[in-house]
């Protein structure tokens, strides 16, 4: 009975990480705040307030719905992302950005605290107890600067995060990347770097040739220790008369077997003529599907009178 | 009265007849030519047949906005065309071309495994060539996958790199497959001398079970470890591969090399030629691209056979390679390894090549998708 309680307690272990990395949640990381706002980014209802910005560092799309967030460490349930919104779900790469204007009433990403006064800002997982990721706000922070992460989605993160990976940013950018990149697609730099492909050409075949090269020599390798163990095998076997396998090929093992087959089926099935060898299937599979009861369509019954 | 003439009128719009340009009759008889090809001269009458009804199909003159055509949105070809899309049809049939390809010429003799990389060379002969006619590199890099001989590859790396050109290069690639009888022999004798063309290997060891089943588990993991983004395509190979091997999942390998790779076919083909839609695919870049794919695959035959005669420069007396089997480094499988068979059995009658030829053929698979993967890792 013991055991059972054990698997079941299993089961319910294995459901509970499946649904908490199934989710990517760990993916997920505060990416920049705001702490006072007087003339920077305004909410749908026109006012300045706090704001702060969560990042999806995974490349599937994240529900955030039923996660926490929370300004004090002794409450990390103080403010629960509603579950059901279509809105909660962040996009690879993407953020969501929330204000701290404490009036939750004005729809899900309003929270009810504020950034002005606090220390640190947490999320957490849906459990409510796994810190996903924490901040410690900076004490002094010239108004309608943000503080943020200088690459999006970089540094410490987690309950023991140190902001390793956190300044203050020369300019804000709510639900936008804090570092841009210069917009040019790898295919681009390729053509500046190798216009004729020869670089590419180059390195590439050095690659292919790299990987199969490798291969060889696994396989090499492996051929060779598995021709001396089944060699040793041999010399057991005819003491006597030592038999070369490395020089025997497959083909002759293959002759040997079929002159065996045919010896062992002396009186079955085979072709009269010397020079054919037919192989044929005796046993034939059986499978349900092949039945006539198990057909859509049945033939009609003939009845006899 | 005027009521009747207007639907009459309307309907005449609405029919092929009205919308019919020279480029749709053009393309349907690239088609016909194709089923031609097919049924008459035998060549790949499974890719040739679906491809060139798919030509057909996809270019009937079509009024605007039926949703019925492959590039409208929700229409059943276009929902079918998904799979060539976002790649998932190639991946599904290197799992039934591993579920049926046997790797024991490869493993007896792993050398071999060298000349599939030699042939990659076509690859990036085109690749270069296409930079300089003025290609973009994910383009060129598109257009070079045609060299590695791989349809599902070509479709794969195409549908990442190049979508808008996609069309042409599996078209391309398809049919220079089809055509591997025809292109590969001249440039064979070309390159060697008739003392080579008779060299006679030798034959290859038994490769014991445990060997077998060791392969596919070490070439995913080497290959993969140093190529990631070519994981779509080796891990269905090797897995493919593992399902016939292991001995205990017969079924799951008749499955594979049968019914899934039958259905993914039969779907890709006719989906492929669907998308060769005259107003897309009548463009210059179109003529460009078969050109470039026919320079690959002389340049990927001709590097695997010179390679052949540079190995043996290196091997002794009684260990030679005929370079007929260079050939085979392009991953036509099985047809470039056949063209071996059929050329060496020309000069001479008792040397049998195939089994030998199939090594370098297997290896041009890996070695096509590992390409394939460089070019996805640094172009995409």
């Amino acid at each position: 009975m013991k055991k059972h309680y054990k698997f079941i307690l299993a089961g319910f272990i294995m459901l509970f990480h499946v649904s908490l990395w199934g989710q990517s949640m760990i993916d997920l990381r505060l990416n920049e705040l705001l702490i006072t706002n007087t003339q920077d980014y305004q909410d749908d209802f026109g006012m300045h307030s706090s704001w702060f910005e969560i990042f999806n560092t995974g490349y599937g799309t994240v529900d955030i719905g039923g996660c926490y967030l929370s300004n004090d460490p002794a409450d990390l349930k103080k403010y629960t992302i509603p579950r059901g919104d279509i809105l909660t779900k962040i996009k690879p790469r993407q953020h969501l950005l929330f204000w701290a204007d404490s009036k939750p009433h004005r729809g899900s990403f309003h929270v009810n605290f504020t950034l002005e006064n606090s220390e640190v800002l947490i999320l957490t997982s849906s459990d409510g107890s796994t810190i996903l990721d924490m901040v410690r706000l900076p004490s002094e922070l010239e108004p309608n600067r943000s503080f943020g992460r200088l690459v999006d989605g970089e540094g410490s993160y987690g309950p023991g995060s140190d902001n390793t990976g956190w300044a203050v940013l020369s300019r804000t950018s709510p639900s936008t990347n804090n570092h841009s990149l210069d917009g040019k697609s790898r295919s681009e730099m390729m053509k500046e770097t190798d216009p004729f492909g020869w670089i590419m050409a180059a390195m590439a075949m050095s690659v292919v040739f790299l990987s199969l090269v490798l291969l060889y020599l696994v396989f090499k390798g492996t051929g060779n220790i598995a021709l001396r163990w089944s060699q040793k095998k041999a010399d057991a076997y005819h003491k006597a008369q030592a038999v070369p396998l490395a020089e025997t090929s497959g083909e002759t093992f293959a002759a040997i077997a079929a002159a065996l087959h045919l010896y062992a089926n002396e009186n079955e099935v085979h072709d009269v003529e010397s020079t054919i060898l037919t192989i044929e299937q005796v046993r034939r599979n059986y499978s349900p599907w092949n039945s006539k009861i198990q057909s859509l369509r049945r033939s009609p019954d003939m009845k006899k009178k | 009265m005027d009521q009747i003439i207007n639907n009459l009128q309307q309907f005449w719009e609405y029919t092929g007849f009205a919308n019919v340009t020279y480029q749709h009759i053009l393309m349907i008889c690239i088609g016909i030519v194709f089923i031609t090809m097919a049924i008459v001269k035998e060549w790949e009458p499974l890719l040739l047949i679906p491809i060139g009804f798919g030509m057909i199909i996809g270019n009937i003159p079509l009024f605007p906005g039926l949703s019925v055509g492959i590039y409208e949105e929700g229409s059943v070809l276009n929902i079918l065309y998904h799979g060539v899309q976002k790649g998932w049809y190639p991946p599904l049939i290197f799992l039934g071309i591993g579920a049926m390809t046997d790797f024991s010429s490869l493993i007896s003799n792993p050398k071999l495994l060298l000349i599939g990389a030699a042939a990659q060379f076509g690859i990036f002969a085109a690749y270069s060539t296409s930079l300089l006619l003025g290609f973009e590199p994910s383009a060129a890099g598109a257009i070079g996958i045609i060299g590695g001989a791989d349809g599902p590859t070509a479709i794969f790396l195409s549908s990442r790199l190049a979508p808008d050109l996609m069309g042409a290069i599996a078209v391309s690639a398809y049919s220079y497959m089809a055509l591997v009888p025809v292109i590969q022999p001249p440039i064979m004798r070309l390159l060697t001398t008739k003392k080579e063309r008779l060299i006679k290997m030798k034959p290859p060891r038994a490769v014991s079970k445990m060997e077998k089943i060791i392969f596919p588990i070490v070439g995913l993991l080497l290959t993969a470890f140093i190529v990631p983004s070519g994981l779509p395509l080796l891990g269905m190979l090797f897995f493919g591969n593992l399902l016939k091997e292991s001995g205990v999942t017969r079924r799951l390998a008749e499955t594979a090399r049968g019914p899934i790779i039958d259905i993914v076919t039969i779907l890709i083909g006719l989906t492929v030629g669907c998308s060769t839609q005259a107003d897309k695919f009548l463009q210059l870049d179109s003529v460009l691209i078969f050109g470039l794919g026919a320079m690959s695959f002389v340049v990927a035959t001709a590097a695997g056979v010179l390679f052949v005669k540079l190995l043996n420069l290196l091997l002794k007396p009684g260990n030679k390679i005929n370079p007929l089997i260079g050939n085979a480094g392009v991953s036509a499988v099985p047809d470039s390894a056949r063209v071996s068979e059929v050329t060496g059995l020309t000069y001479d009658r008792t040397n049998h090549l195939l089994m030998h030829a199939m090594g370098p053929n297997v290896a041009g698979v890996i070695g096509s998708a590992v390409a394939a993967g460089i070019l996805l890792g640094f172009l995409s």
